[in-house]
């Protein structure tokens, strides 16, 4: 996969998964849509995550150092986004 | 090792070279890149120059817009004091605000940028040092003319970010308003115009090796501030631009009985206004970044780390807009996601300050005056941090807003995160360009009195908010009860002031400005901008091999002045640098950079011409103005974009770079789609104020009656698209004639004109009155972008013809043919996008 997006794949798929939400909430505002919505949302975010960790896994044993650079700031990268999904998604269960 | 354009990274290790260059090559390097001297220095375009006539201009502002805080932090000291009447009051908060945000802050951070960046990456200069020029001296003379108005009583009045409807016709009927709508709309071009020459200059200029794992991580802070400004400034473009129509010509896009809505304002305002505030911090954070590592004498702790933490936090400040507009009745699911994201992006800040913490635990630390106004940074960003927590919780956000808890919240974080950083920079780099150091007995008076005075100031404002007092009042009554905090703030306020006053002091002492007798590396970094530099930068360009070249090279600095490294000389006889690509810096090719002209500081003049007398309701001079600029910016870019006699150049060790090349790789192709990406988001931010203003009065809106005008408009934009690829292929042959592909970009200009001029038609023939409705106003507001994109066209294929009648249009590509193909074609997609929306999306919709 592109270094460029192995790099910014993860965050790529926290800022989607953030206007897709607030898309949600502001076309079904105080509708029980929009947290379903909401969530229907966050299953692929994740899958796309892991599927991101996944393919910077590949780099993981690299001796090329900008590869080897690569897999560590996008594996982080995409641990942080999976993380930042549920967080982000947390509202729609609990407000 | 791996490639990224088949170059053979093995041949780098023939550097550093062994035999001795020439004689006269250095002679050759400073007669190439002289700067001019006497009043000829005005055309200066060198980075040297050009940074620090920046740099010192975007003190000048923070100096005046601090003037204005100490008249008012004193017509606050006390209740019902009478310096300042209300109408002044208000005129000196807005320019305070906005001076410090839009002339100061973010314009320091590129100047500082266009200072060290092709130092410290070991560029000649950076890509389109033209551009530089320009965009300075639009800055200076735009940013000097918008000062000016205090004088005259005609500054803005409405507050940093000019709600309307406050800031409406109705309410603010002189031209106030106006001087902040076109004057910061002005602005930001000289903006955009530094970030598209900071993003291409970081990705397209790094010396060889500097893979991006190796990147100083203040290039990539520049890096990622460029790109946001790019994604950010055209909300607040837009915005000024649809407030100013609305006030010159009625177009009703935040009147709510007419469709429109005041919120869309807010939200075009704060998708800007938010991420601003790290625009202002990340390259603040990367100049930590820098200096940490340097005082501590160890390398940065979790280098990978903070850049990934830099590129999260630009990422997450997008989604943070709103937490601004808590109290304007969102709904709660919405205001719940700022909520959470607010919260969400003090976990990068957090990454950054323990890694600096961290550095500075493994190391070895120096005490000296930046390290002191590092640490002062460091305390005060994270105090203001705790308190960005705070407010991002809704309940308690709605008990603070507006109120002085609020300043006291942003003063920690821009001062800590901006201000203060920017000081440690001061006394770390000066010896880059002065040749005398500042002084360091002085220096630690300066970050006593500036770090008590800024806590003196804002700590008891936190109380003074708490106990109710709003932001952007002039005065308040005795009974109150908040006279003592304030009174303490105007006595740090002036504690403050005095910090900075001794401060200028030092300068006035100590600084001397040089280019090739500066004081050199005072503090011992480790990174590229101190190897030994002249106005060409370093001698050679050299090969990087670790993050600190000078810690772990001794003999660096030696190798790169005697030329044992790339580009020891000017093979081609011009100005020149080595463009490398953006992820490994494998050299590409050789760019020939334009030297001295005078042409970039007219253009600027008559830009600032056009927007200044607009603004004063001199029609007829600002047309004049406005259209004296076009031949400048053609006669500068007349002289580029040739390619020389030499079509190879070796750079050293027998490795021979092309010195013309077309096509995606080049500095200039990436330069062309950065600048389409910010028309992109012009239009972009224009459909979400559609979708916006539809959502909330849908029965407001009509089905146009002029569906079938589509099939000409979309068959105009269509065979536009056709002639481009047409003249692109045709240019490519060697048997089409010298003038059939020029030829046919004149066509696709034309059938541009036609497709716009029979849309713009159909429209003026159409029930639908811009002044009556929101729909039709930002029908026509669609349009007006898509004219002023369509008239750029126009003139950019007359040039083309011309460059062609001169036969300077090279084959079987080139790269201004490339530039006016790929302008046009966005044209022709946008004004199909345009068309197509305007009709049918309304229609589509269920009323």
């Amino acid at each position: 996969m592109n270094a460029w997006v192995l790099l910014l794949g993860g965050l790529t798929v926290w800022a989607i998964h953030f206007f897709l939400l607030y898309s949600f909430a502001s076309l079904f505002p105080g509708q029980e849509i929009a947290r379903i919505l909401t969530l229907a949302a966050t299953a692929p975010a994740l899958a796309v995550d892991a599927l991101l960790l996944w393919a910077a896994a590949g780099r993981a044993f690299q001796t090329d150092e900008l590869d080897r650079w690569v897999y560590d700031v996008s594996a982080t990268g995409a641990a942080l986004s999976f993380i930042a999904v549920i967080w982000q998604a947390l509202p729609a269960l609990l407000v | 090792m791996n490639s990224e354009t088949g170059f053979d990274p093995e041949l780098l290790n023939r550097f550093p070279t062994s035999e001795e260059r020439p004689k006269g090559e250095v002679e050759e390097l400073n007669r190439i890149w002289a700067a001019p001297s006497g009043w000829a220095r005005l055309t200066v375009v060198n980075n040297n120059y050009i940074g620090i006539f920046y740099t010192g201009t975007a003190f000048l502002f923070f100096l005046l817009a601090g003037a204005l805080a100490l008249v008012m932090r004193t017509q606050l000291a006390l209740p019902l004091n009478g310096i300042l009447p209300q109408e002044t009051y208000n005129q000196f908060f807005t320019m305070h605000g906005t001076m410090m945000m839009f002339l100061f802050a973010v314009p320091m951070m590129e100047a500082i940028g266009i200072l060290l960046l092709p130092q410290m990456l070991a560029a000649r200069d950076l890509p389109f040092p033209r551009l530089s020029a320009y965009a300075f001296w639009a800055y200076f003379v735009g940013g000097l003319s918008f000062f000016a108005s205090l004088f005259f009583g005609l500054a803005p009045n409405g507050g940093w970010f000019m709600y309307p409807p406050l800031t409406s016709i109705t309410y603010s009927p002189g031209i106030n308003a106006d001087f902040w709508l076109l004057g910061i709309g002005f602005i930001e071009i000289s903006a955009i115009a530094g970030a598209i020459e900071i993003l291409v200059g970081v990705l397209k200029t790094r010396a060889p090796g500097m893979t991006l794992a190796r990147m100083p991580i203040f290039a990539w802070a520049m890096l990622v501030f460029a790109g946001m400004i790019i994604i950010a400034f055209p909300a607040v473009i837009l915005g000024t631009l649809l407030l100013e129509f609305e006030r010159a010509l009625n177009w009703p896009f935040f009147d709510a009985a007419r469709g429109g809505d005041p919120l869309l304002w807010q939200h075009l305002f704060w998708f800007f206004g938010h991420p601003e505030v790290y625009i202002i911090f990340l390259p603040a954070a990367g100049l930590l970044s820098m200096m940490v590592s340097t005082f501590a004498r160890t390398e940065l702790v979790g280098y990978h780390l903070i850049v990934l933490a830099i590129l999260a936090t630009a990422f997450i400040s997008f989604g943070v807009w709103a937490h601004h507009m808590f109290t304007t009745g969102m709904p709660d699911l919405s205001i719940s996601f700022f909520s959470a994201a607010s919260m969400a992006v003090s976990v990068p800040a957090g990454i950054q300050v323990f890694a600096w913490i961290a550095t500075f635990a493994t190391g070895r630390p120096r005490y000296n005056t930046p390290t002191l106004f590092l640490l002062g940074a460091l305390i005060t960003f994270v105090m203001g941090g705790l308190t960005g927590v705070m407010v991002a919780l809704v309940p308690f956000d709605w008990q603070v807003h507006d109120s002085h808890f609020i300043v006291a919240h942003l003063h920690y974080v821009l001062i800590g995160g901006a201000v203060f950083p920017m000081f440690a920079a001061f006394y770390y780099w000066m010896g880059m360009t002065s040749s005398r150091a500042l002084s360091e007995r002085l220096g630690t008076w300066v970050f006593w009195l500036m770090f008590a005075g800024m806590h003196i100031t804002f700590l008891p404002m936190h109380l003074t908010g708490l106990m109710g007092m709003p932001r952007r009042v002039y005065t308040y009554l005795p009974e109150s009860d908040w006279m003592a905090t304030n009174l303490i703030s105007t006595i740090g306020a002036f504690t403050l002031g005095a910090g900075i006053l001794l401060f200028l002091v030092d300068l006035a002492r100590n600084f001397r400005f040089t280019v090739e007798d500066d004081a050199g590396n005072v503090y011992g970094g480790g990174t590229l901008e101190w190897l030994p530099t002249g106005l060409y930068s370093t001698r050679s360009i050299p090969v990087v091999r670790s993050r600190s070249p000078l810690w772990d090279d001794p003999n660096i600095c030696e190798d790169v002045e005697k030329g044992r490294y790339l580009l020891p000389n000017a093979p081609t006889g011009h100005r020149e640098t080595i463009i490398t690509s953006p992820l490994r810096a494998e050299p590409q090719y050789l760019q020939i950079m334009p030297g001295p002209s005078p042409w970039p500081l007219l253009a600027a003049l008559f830009t600032a011409g056009f927007f200044v007398l607009l603004t004063i309701q001199a029609y007829t001079p600002a047309v004049i103005s406005g259209v004296l600029t076009i031949p400048c910016v053609l006669r500068w870019l007349w002289e580029t974009d040739r390619p020389v006699a030499v079509r190879t150049a070796d750079v050293g060790a027998g490795i021979r770079l092309p010195t013309y090349v077309t096509g995606p790789s080049t500095h200039g192709w990436w330069a062309t789609i950065i600048l389409l990406i910010v028309v992109f988001m012009i239009f972009l931010m224009t459909v979400f104020s559609w979708f916006f203003l539809y959502g909330i009065h849908p029965r407001l809106w009509s089905a146009p009656d002029n569906l079938l005008s589509l099939v000409p408009v979309l068959g105009g934009y269509g065979a536009a698209a056709g002639l481009l690829f047409l003249g692109r292929h045709l240019l490519a042959r060697t048997k089409s004639t010298h003038w059939s592909p020029a030829t046919q970009i004149l066509l696709a200009a034309i059938a541009l004109v036609a497709a716009f001029g029979i849309d713009l038609w159909s429209w003026r023939e159409s029930a639908l009155d811009p002044e009556l409705s929101a729909q039709a106003a930002l029908t026509f507001a669609f349009l007006s972008q898509q004219g002023l994109l369509v008239a750029i066209t126009a003139i950019m294929a007359l040039y083309l013809a011309l460059r062609n009648a001169r036969a300077m249009i090279t084959r079987p590509r080139n790269t201004t043919f490339d530039v006016v193909f790929l302008f046009m074609l966005y044209t022709a997609g946008q004004g199909s996008v345009t068309a197509v929306l305007t009709r049918l999306a309304p229609a589509g919709f269920p009323a």
